[in-house]
């Protein structure tokens, strides 16, 4: 039986040794020495742990197969490099053999195996590793902020340059929803490393003493429930990036102790007496014209300065002609997998109206006309009466001269008029006598033509 | 003065560091290049002597170092890597937080292999952070229960590359 193994083993290309109780070498197997490159003597003066030290710590199991009480060990893909350099894998098995006080040790190459297997393993992890880089980071850029026209290019091209210097100073304009925040946190990505931190703050969203606490941090006891010593966001954004949202609604007091801090580099916290360093790069943003802020007294213009070494103007999504359609159809996608729809996209009517439409909410208002849409619809494709446009109407006097022109490949009017009357009857929470009045219409008019759109 | 062979598994993740370090604790060396590791390669190093009280009988310890390749899946072989250590670095990756909960679930297949080992916790790549004295906080929480405080090392560099293998030597020997 034993006989009949070590043929097996021999004939394909396996290498054995056989060793005793002392763990002290027997017999070793010619495809030993070729498999470990190197000459293995048949004299019970070598022990198996001298050949193989993976074996070290382990010698109890290796005694238990010699007296047969396990079955076997294994250790798979053990390294072996030569003289040469060149690598070889092996498997070893560890039998249990016929003979008294004996044991096997099978040595199997594995070298393809293990080849193959390391060159997907490093396919995977470069992919992982290059994932969670600054260089990719910064390649996100083009990725996340959509669209193909010359402002949004700029917009890329600028953020991808800002990347390199990470010390300068930002100020993001533009209107609500056009993507400050998605901008200051690619300015920061594009720049920092992985571990530095992104604060942000809402500066219109505290009232004054509460926002100079948030920012600089206090000292226990410094005001009434301060209860404890708080560091400052100022501090947790040390080593990173601090940005102020909305920085034109900040209270004349803290504009100056911001702006003794951007020259300092250093501040206090509230009640404290101690100057604390602090290396933070501020990017800042606002809706306001800052300039006639500073023509009314409402915001310093030393500060302004500080802040607009690099600006950013942000433009609107009525600007941005086709890119609202590339916007569009990745919301779409998004919600797709959210909502498991298969909505393929939009309708030529569809289209137009999105393109037509002023958009004063910006993205944040095309992401929830989208995502109402894909709430309630039933088809693969939007249509017209499934884009709900909530923003209000703009003026007749209106400068956009795409307001409300019919576009060049036409419209289906009905179809319009049909949307109007359901955003209307939405606004008017269907409410009809205030729908008609919204709409410029009787009543009865107003339920005439619900009737003939189908919409009762 | 007596010299103990011991066994000693680099656990953590991929991509953390853990063959860099071997490479650079035993042959003094460093590559920028990224190589997965395939199965299990074990490296000899005899260790400074350490003594176990005043006056004590010095003892120096033979390390054999298993660097094993990432561990994705379980079973009966990982086992057999770990069967016998009686020790372990456990490795992190210092820009990549989230090594640190996959070092947990490597740890607690490894003590349940290895209940005995002394383990000595690993924060690498201190050389590609920008502030060393701010590390994040899901790693302060690996070396609770351990040995010793988390040691902050670069392989890159060699910072505190021995110091981590000489501390896990010494500690295999405290009662």
């Amino acid at each position: 039986m034993v006989d009949t193994l070590k043929i097996l083993l021999d004939v394909n290309g396996f290498g054995r040794i056989t060793f005793d109780q002392q763990l002290q070498v027997i017999e070793a197997s010619l495809a030993v020495q070729k498999l470990l490159s190197q000459t293995i003597e048949n004299t019970p003066t070598v022990a198996v742990t001298d050949i193989f030290p993976e074996l070290i710590g382990v010698e109890n199991q290796l005694l238990q197969i010699v007296a047969k009480q396990i079955p076997y060990y294994r250790l798979n893909l053990l390294n072996r490099t030569d003289e040469n350099g060149q690598t070889r894998y092996l498997n070893l098995t560890i039998l249990a053999c016929s003979e008294e006080e004996r044991a096997i040790i099978v040595i199997e190459d594995a070298t393809a195996k293990a080849m193959d297997l390391q060159r997907t393993n490093q396919q995977r992890y470069d992919t992982f590793l290059y994932r969670s880089s600054l260089e990719h980071r910064r390649n996100q850029v083009g990725r996340a902020i959509l669209g193909k026209s010359k402002a949004i290019q700029h917009i890329v091209d600028t953020i991808q340059q800002l990347g390199h210097v990470p010390t300068a100073k930002v100020l993001l304009t533009g209107e609500t929803g056009t993507g400050k925040n998605l901008t200051a946190r690619m300015i920061h990505e594009s720049a920092m490393t992985y571990d530095a931190p992104f604060i942000e703050i809402n500066c219109a969203a505290f009232p004054e003493q509460l926002l100079e606490a948030e920012l600089f941090g206090h000292e226990k006891g410094a005001f009434t429930g301060a209860i404890s010593t708080k560091p400052g966001l100022l501090e947790k954004a040390d080593g990173g990036t601090l940005f102020l949202d909305e920085i034109g609604e900040l209270p004349p007091s803290t504009q100056a102790k911001l702006l003794s801090t951007i020259e300092s580099k250093t501040f206090r916290r509230l009640g404290s007496t101690t100057s604390y360093k602090v290396n933070v790069r501020i990017i800042a943003a606002t809706n306001r014209d800052l300039t006639v802020e500073i023509s009314k007294n409402r915001f310093r213009e030393d500060l302004y300065y500080r802040l607009n070494v690099v600006s950013l103007h942000l433009p609107p999504l009525r600007e941005l002609g086709e890119d609202i359609i590339m916007i569009a159809q990745q919301l779409v996608k998004t919600l797709n997998l959210q909502f498991k729809k298969s909505v393929k996209g939009f309708s030529s009517a569809a289209r137009q109206a999105l393109l037509s439409h002023h958009w004063p909410g910006n993205a944040r208002e095309l992401g929830n006309c989208i995502e109402r849409a894909m709430i309630f619809i039933k088809n693969d494709v939007i249509d017209l009466p499934d884009l709900v446009i909530m923003s209000p109407v703009e003026p007749a006097t209106s400068t956009d001269p795409r307001h409300w022109a019919v576009p060049d490949t036409g419209l289906d009017l009905d179809q319009v008029a049909r949307s109007l009357i359901l955003s209307a009857l939405q606004q008017a929470n269907n409410n009809k006598s205030k729908a008609a009045q919204l709409l410029g219409l009787t009543r009865h008019t107003l339920r005439y033509r619900m009737e003939k759109y189908d919409l009762n | 003065m007596g010299i103990q062979k011991r066994k000693i598994c680099m656990l953590g993740t991929f991509g953390v560091g853990k063959t860099s370090l071997v490479e650079r604790f035993v042959n003094n060396r460093f590559s920028e290049k990224y190589l997965t590791t395939v199965g299990l390669t074990v490296s000899q190093k005899m260790m400074p002597p350490v003594q176990q009280e005043p006056n004590g009988i010095p003892i120096q310890h033979m390390f054999l170092i298993w660097d094993i390749a990432a561990i994705e899946k379980f079973d009966s072989m990982v086992s057999n890597y770990f069967r016998g250590a009686s020790g372990a670095l456990a490795v992190v990756d210092l820009t990549r937080p989230e090594t640190a909960d996959e070092l947990a679930t490597i740890l607690d297949r490894f003590f349940a292999v290895c209940p005995e080992a002394v383990v000595v916790y690993i924060a690498n790549k201190v050389d590609l952070i920008s502030d060393p004295s701010k590390i994040n906080s899901r790693f302060d929480q690996l070396s609770v229960n351990a040995a010793s405080e988390l040691i902050v090392t670069s392989a890159k560099t060699g910072a505190q590359v021995e110091d981590a293998f000489y501390l896990l030597s010494q500690q295999i020997e405290t009662p």
